[in-house]
């Protein structure tokens, strides 16, 4: 909500023009023949004979594989492959077309079917990079130990042994081998390989839309050269992440708000393969309504996304048309959209039995074939003959079987042992970096931090919640949680240029709960800005940006939206740097502010969601100094974090840690417990802003029963460290585990399982339990009915743990009603 | 009429805002839409226009100052006109008493508490649960949880209530015989600093109240450690074994005979032991288990113990229950010395005084169970396990006998009941050990 932006009611009521003028979009323009493109200069005859290879070495690959999975064996040798093969032939054309153009600052994303597509970018940089270059590429990946297996019996060129790098470098990872290029833990639909320029194919469909905006973003604010190509398939076009994240790149503000070098559109092109199917579902004329998928460029900015057309069983048309878009892209004049049309030939995967098609139509577009067509171009064009097109073929046939022979022997290509090295994939699950800066660059800054107002304001601040005399700090003077936020937040935008923020409403507003007030004044708007409302967007263009090397907070306003980026939370984020092989980091700190007050849609603690996937740290603090440091740490570290923040807290003072926050940096270790009240008669575990009950609860025991609670603060779910914990339970002998999350299927409850078992023969009671009724959250005014209340404590002692003199409870704990409530699922 | 202005509330959560800068002072004009002061909140800054046209008559508040959201701040009105009914309470000096957030902050130091956590006194309780940590400590602790009175919910004996039980310390016997359970300790023993030792422990009784309807009804009693020990050996040898009985007469007036002998050199002095029916049969047991050793035996599931010797056991009737004491080497003594051994251990059961090694039922190698005396035919007695077969001893009655040549006539038979192990001994064999031991009375030969 800039104030520059001007919302003229005179304008916006009585317009100029009374209609929406769509751009035209071109359909199939491209004419030219092969004997035109040599005639204009723009291919060379070896160019053209280098595209029928590429195209070829596509079409025998996906063959093997067909091959392996449908008859278990290529070329007489038996192998079984029981993983997943999307496989794209038919659609060669379109994929050597998309990579004929691009060197390896540019970056692809990619589909479930995207073997053809890594295969003509792999071809395409093993071309363009020098031979030192490529070497060095081959001898530094993972050792060499991919390249010496490549080299096995092979004298050749440099480019040569490229070309058997790659193809058994994909090999290898499809067939789940530590030599494969993400060590065989991506497989067939998720291969990548970023020194190629190749980034991650995603499995999920449409999953790449939000991802390589992400990645344009990055080359965008951090200034690195290259355009990012998303491969999706025509159904993906269906799907909200691919929406959101065109939406998130058409955003009107790289224009109107942006400025100097950063004006302008994201380097980012939509490439649809749009081979007709989606699973079984036809795009055009069944499950989808766009007629031809160009047509949604419409839908996104007046440009509509200079969208076009074009026969992708034709890889000079595909050719031509990227030239042109990645020079409007390098323009700034992106994003762009590209609707290449192809077929697939095989099924969905290899048990599809094309049921929903007749034969006779695959037989019509293989008498179309684009591999075929082009070279009985070629010889008319006079480039080359029959002979010379076979012996391609026979060069290409005998590289990938020597490849495949040697991808499926044990010896040379052994698969990761999970059984004997049983904590091998675990110790890939984070990369567990500390790092200052993933940035060389100076920061963008608009003032030195001292002179920022905020910084200012928080200078005057007493940073405990009692003065010195002990008297209490009035609310205004306080230093609080949000400044504890804000302060290791700007500290991170001070020390790293690649780290930005975004999400609805960051920077004028200071984000709905203020802690970034004061960075609007701080901070150019390409490093906080405001997003749409997408958090599928929001999570997904974060990924993208982290993937390449940045830093990134994207912030979602309400715990509850994680559900609109459930995908991009639970399968994305966590899954990568595992996934390919530990080659990615993904330094995304998600800010996740956990509502109250505003009922069912707007106050739950969803942080037990997060816990159950592996692969995310969780981290939820409630003090300004836990906040603080918690913070540094998160920034600090190379791992996704889901930060969660209690919309209960954000103006709490610091009631613990003595001295009061400090003022220069300091980091508190994820996974750390932290003691906030001493005792020895029983053990309060909490999660969130439950401490504080929980603090009262301990008062309340402490006046009226002598007993006295030990209060320890989880401050981090994922990784947690049982310890202390431990040792505590050790010496009261009870616990109450409680947190806001409604009980049912909570983390609380894992929290309670690990203690009991690890604690069995200390514990006086079964550890108790107290999480919110498994309901929907009510209103604010019957909120003491649902969330974890002070009394709660003390009923769920005497009921389960040590029964209270002369006690009146207030809420029922006892088994019988616990059994009641689970008969009625509630 | 002078105007107020006061300090805005800026969304439901201001309590207070802070103004930044007062833009007018006391005696500046001002018209409608000039700036009166700059404020914030935490969140966010504001300027507070005025609504008013007039001169500023009074300031009730500095730069800096924190002022509570709806307090009057300014009054604009025309000069000469009066303000101070305008001032908020406490005038100028309003501001930062009121700090309401602070009310809410925890107390740091809690007055002392007034309780101490004790136990509640309750009833002991059978079986009732203990929670692992009470285990764990009554295990170091020497103190059998079985004499707890549980404070925690539903009865559940917890950490307080093992230490409240724990008296003083004991001595490691005395932990381990206490932990074991069945005996009781005093508070303070007679060791060392009143420690507790195995010997000041005695025999527990349990008292229980808590089986419902004890009353008009029944009473309850709760079973001793001995019955317990009884109870757990029977239900085991028949969960345990595959047990059977065959039952067999033997024609008793060859030991009727003997017995009136042996009563007469009794009397007559020349033995010193009253030799009894029972200590007959035995003596004819002995003899028929060494022609069959097989018998003679143990069953461990997959192998066997086949004795060398015969160590008998016999079950004996005592005040505190069933016991089977057992005589070693029984087959190097003559019928007087058997007779002799048998009494004592009988006698030693009754006091109290028997060897416990005696008592384990791995001690016999077999076992006789004499009910003839109570007028008892026949029976099925329970094999003590590991032992392969224990013989019942009936009492004597007529029956009918065929003498030969259509001559029947009543004769005194003796009931014989063997149970033995189908897992260590299959039918014909025990059958035939049956009848050994049947025509070994029939025929006993003893010299005394």
């Amino acid at each position: 909500m800039p104030k520059s932006l001007y919302i003229d009611p005179n304008k916006t009521l009585r317009p100029e023009e009374h209609k929406i003028v769509l751009p035209e979009i071109p359909v199939m323009q491209y004419k030219k023949s092969v004997k035109d493109e040599l005639k204009e200069g723009n291919f060379t005859k070896d160019d053209l004979l280098r595209i029928y290879h590429d195209m070829f070495v596509i079409r025998e690959f996906e063959t093997m594989l067909n091959l392996v999975k449908t008859t278990g064996g290529y070329n007489g040798v038996e192998y079984n492959n029981p993983g997943p093969a999307h496989l794209s032939a038919g659609q060669e054309a379109a994929a050597v077309g998309m990579a004929y153009n691009l060197d390896t600052d540019d970056f692809i994303f990619g589909s479930h079917r995207s073997h053809g597509e890594i295969l003509a970018k792999g071809l395409r940089s093993i071309q363009i990079l020098p031979d030192e270059e490529l070497e060095k590429v081959m001898n530094e990946f993972w050792d060499g130990a991919t390249v010496a297996v490549a080299k096995t019996g092979f004298k050749g060129t440099t480019k040569e042994l490229g070309i058997r790098f790659l193809l058994y470098g994909a090999m290898a990872e499809i067939f789940a081998r530590t030599t494969g290029f993400n060590k065989g833990l991506g497989g067939s639909m998720h291969t990548f390989f970023t020194p190629f320029g190749i980034y991650p194919n995603n499995a999920i469909v449409g999953g790449s839309g939000s991802i390589a905006v992400g990645a344009a973003l990055y080359k965008k604010v951090n200034r690195k050269k290259g355009i990012v190509v998303a491969n999706l398939g025509d159904g993906a076009m269906a799907r909200g992440p691919v929406l959101e994240g065109m939406t998130f790149a058409s955003m009107d503000q790289f224009h109107t708000l942006w400025e100097g070098d950063m004006k302008g559109g994201l380097p980012v092109l939509i490439n649809v393969m749009d081979n007709q199917y989606a699973m079984g579902g036809q795009t055009r004329g069944e499950t989808m309504g766009y007629d031809f998928p160009a047509r949604l460029g419409a839908g996104f900015n007046p440009e509509a996304w200079h969208a076009e057309r074009v026969n992708g069983y034709d890889p000079l048309a595909v050719i031509d048309a990227f030239r042109r878009k990645k020079a409007l892209l390098e323009k700034k004049e992106g994003p762009a959209l590209l609707d290449v049309v192809t077929y697939r030939y095989s099924g969905h995967s290899p048990s599809d039995q094309s049921s929903y098609r007749t034969k006779e139509e695959i037989a019509a577009w293989e008498a179309e074939d684009c591999i075929v067509a082009y070279g009985k171009k070629l010889i008319e064009a006079g480039v080359a003959d029959q002979a010379a097109l076979d012996a391609i073929q026979k060069e290409v046939k005998d590289v990938i079987f020597d490849c495949y022979k040697l991808a499926i022997d044990e010896k040379v290509s052994p698969r990761m042992d999970l059984v004997k090295e049983n904590e091998l994939l675990g110790d890939m699950m984070f990369s567990n970096q500390s790092i200052d800066s993933l940035s060389d660059a100076k920061p963008d800054v608009l003032m030195p931090m001292e002179e920022n107002p905020r910084v200012k304001q928080i200078a005057g601040k007493e940073r405990f919640y009692k003065d010195k005399d002990g008297k209490p700090v009035s609310s205004m003077k306080m230093y609080n949680f949000r400044d504890g936020v804000f302060e290791a937040i700007v500290d991170r935008f001070y020390k790293d240029a690649s780290l930005i923020a975004y999400g609805e409403e960051n920077r004028e507003w200071g984000g709905a709960f203020a802690v970034y007030r004061g960075l609007t004044e701080a901070l150019p708007y390409h490093r906080l800005f405001n997003s749409p409302i997408a958090e599928a967007a929001i999570i997904g263009t974060a990924l993208g940006y982290a993937m390449c090397g940045g830093r990134v907070i994207p912030e979602i306003m309400y715990c509850d939206f994680l559900g609109c980026c459930g995908d991009e939370i639970f399968n994305q984020l966590p899954k990568w740097q595992a996934m390919s092989g530990n080659i990615l980091k993904m330094p995304v700190v998600v800010r996740v502010s956990v509502g109250s007050k505003y009922g069912a849609q707007h106050s739950q603690d969803w942080t037990s969601l997060c816990t159950h996937i592996p692969g995310l740290k969780v981290v939820f603090p409630v003090t300004p100094y836990d906040a603080k440091g918690l913070m540094n740490s998160a920034l600090q570290g190379t791992d996704p974090v889901i930060f969660f923040e209690s919309q209960r807290l954000y103006g709490i003072g610091e009631q613990f840690h003595e001295g009061g926050v400090p003022a220069e940096y300091y980091e508190i270790p994820l996974g750390e417990p932290d003691i906030k009240r001493a005792g020895k008669d029983v053990t309060f575990l909490t999660i969130g802003a439950t401490l504080y009950r929980a603090l009262k609860a301990a008062d309340m025991l402490k006046e009226k029963y002598g007993m006295e609670a030990e209060v320890i603060d989880a401050r981090t779910l994922v990784p947690f460290n049982y310890e202390k914990v431990i040792e505590s339970v050790k010496k009261t002998g009870r616990i109450i585990i409680a947190g806001d999350a409604t009980a049912r299927g909570s983390f609380l409850n894992d929290l309670a399982a690990n203690i009991t078992e690890l604690c069995f023969d200390y514990l006086d009671a079964a550890p108790v339990v107290l999480g919110s009724r498994n309901w929907i959250t009510p209103c604010h005014e019957l909120e003491e009915a649902f969330f974890p209340q002070p009394e709660w404590f003390l009923d769920a002692i005497n009921e389960k743990i040590v029964p209270l003199k002369d006690y009146v409870p207030v809420s029922n704990q006892t088994d019988a009603q616990a059994i009641i409530r689970a008969k009625k699922g509630v | 009429m002078a105007n107020v202005v006061i300090m805005p509330k800026q969304g439901q959560s201001v309590e207070s805002c802070i103004v930044t800068e007062f833009k007018k002072k006391v005696g500046d004009k001002v018209a409608v839409g000039d700036i009166l002061f700059s404020y914030e909140t935490d969140k966010a800054s504001f300027d507070e226009e005025s609504k008013f046209e007039g001169t500023v008559l009074a300031c009730f508040f500095q730069d800096n100052d924190e002022i509570p959201v709806l307090t009057n701040v300014m009054v604009i009105g025309n000069e000469g006109e009066s303000f101070a009914e305008f001032a908020p309470d406490g005038a100028a000096a309003a501001a930062p008493a009121a700090a309401p957030a602070a009310a809410e902050a925890p107390k740091a130091d809690a007055a002392a508490p007034a309780a101490v956590e004790t136990p509640a006194a309750g009833p002991v309780v059978a079986g009732a649960p203990v929670s692992p940590r009470a285990r764990k400590l009554a295990e170091e602790k020497g103190v059998d949880t079985a004499q707890v009175a549980g404070s925690g919910p539903h009865g559940r004996i917890i950490e307080r209530d093992v230490i409240a039980a724990a008296g003083a310390p004991k001595s490691g016997l005395a932990k381990a015989m206490a932990a074991a359970g069945g005996f009781e300790a005093p508070a303070r023993g007679t060791g060392l600093d009143g420690m507790v030792k195995g010997s000041d422990l005695k025999q527990w009784q349990p008292t229980h109240t808590d089986i419902a309807g004890e009353g008009e009804e029944f009473t309850v009693e709760k079973m001793s450690n001995m019955r317990k020990l009884i109870a757990k050996s029977m239900y085991n040898s028949l969960q345990n074994t595959a047990q059977l009985t065959h039952m067999l007469g033997a024609d008793a007036r060859r030991v009727q005979a003997l017995r009136k002998k042996a009563k007469k050199a009794l009397e007559e002095g020349r033995i010193d032991a009253n030799i009894t029916i029972n200590d007959f049969v035995c003596y004819a047991v002995i003899k028929a288990l060494q022609k069959f050793p097989k018998v003679n035996s143990h069953c461990l599931g997959d192998a066997m113990r086949i004795f060398k010797t015969v160590n008998l056991g016999c079950a004996v009737d005592t005040e505190r229950g069933l016991m089977v004491p057992c005589v070693k080497n029984a087959e190097n003594l003559n019928i007087a010395g058997l007779s002799k051994s048998l009494k004592k251990v009988a006698d030693d059961c009754k006091k109290g005084s028997i060897n416990p090694d005696l008592l384990a039922s791995e001690a016999a190698s077999f076992t006789v169970s004499n009910l003839g005396g109570f007028g008892v035919e026949w029976f099925t007695p329970i094999i003590n396990v590991p032992q392969s077969a224990i013989l019942g001893v009936g009492t004597i009655v007529p029956r009918p006998k065929d003498l030969g040549g259509g001559v029947y006539a009543f004769v005194p038979y003796m009931g014989l009941s063997l149970t033995y192990d189908h897992r260590a001994i299959d039918g014909g064999e025990a059958t035939r050990f049956l009848k050994q031991v049947a025509v070994e009375i029939e025929n006993l030969e003893v010299e005394f």
